[in-house]
């Protein structure tokens, strides 16, 4: 799968930044270097969803779509760090 | 009026929203302020009559501005006039002026941004007029990703 299309990066961004400030939650990043923290979560996914497949259960890797394995992998990283 | 003197001040509660792309109304602990969104452009409008004794100076805006999530960066806001001898019907905004706001540390602590209006509008004492202010995200100063909160604005005449 390809990298987002700027225009879906600065889609994570804006409807980010409206979730924290709804949340009124505390944020100390520049839109620059959230933009920069968005490319580089994206990279990181890019080099790594092959490995976290295979780090599935057969099962689960074979009968998961691979949006359902994204929000697998969403859930649990929310649920470890207090989301 | 002597330079300096305070002309108007508007509250949120006060705005009169554009149809679209309009600062949001909110509350801070009870405390009404206008949402504007860190992506997208968005725009306030307030009404006025232009007192009797004002001399027909400049326009010295100053914004009360804190910011729902952010505790460092900039954000930019421009002020513009319109006076209102012209068709109801269309805006006839003139030029806008702008200043930056840098946040506070704490983000319910306000911070004040002054903008010299510069072009007026030829606005005299009994005018009814419009004080139009916008938040511009995409300005390269402007770097906070998250809500800017308008409290209020005081006018003075420069």
């Amino acid at each position: 799968m390809a990298n987002l299309a700027t225009a879906q990066k600065v889609a994570v961004r804006a409807t980010w930044g409206s979730d924290l400030s709804a949340r009124a939650e505390a944020f100390k990043l520049s839109r620059a270097d959230l933009d920069a923290a968005i490319t580089a979560t994206d990279n990181w996914i890019e080099l790594n969803a092959a490995a976290f497949n295979l780090a599935l259960p057969l099962v689960a890797r074979t009968n998961l779509t691979a949006a359902q394995k994204a929000e697998l992998f969403m859930r649990v990283a929310q649920k470890r760090y207090g989301g | 009026m002597a330079s300096a003197n305070t002309l108007a001040t508007f509250l949120p509660y006060q705005n009169e929203p554009p149809a679209a792309n309009y600062a949001t109304l909110d509350t801070r602990n009870g405390q009404p302020v206008l949402d504007f969104d860190g992506s997208t452009s968005e725009t306030t409008i307030f009404s006025c009559i232009a007192p009797s004794n004002y001399a027909a100076g400049g326009f010295t805006c100053i914004l009360h501005i804190a910011f729902t999530s952010a505790t460092t960066g900039n954000a930019v806001f421009a002020c513009s006039v319109e006076r209102g001898s012209t068709d109801m019907d269309a805006d006839s905004f003139a030029a806008a002026s702008q200043g930056t706001v840098a946040a506070n540390g704490t983000s319910g602590i306000e911070t004040q941004l002054t903008v010299a209006i510069a072009t007026m509008d030829s606005i005299v004492a009994g005018d009814h007029f419009r004080l139009k202010v916008d938040r511009l995200p995409a300005d390269v100063s402007d770097d906070i990703a998250t809500d800017a909160e308008l409290r209020s604005i005081e006018v003075r005449e420069t």
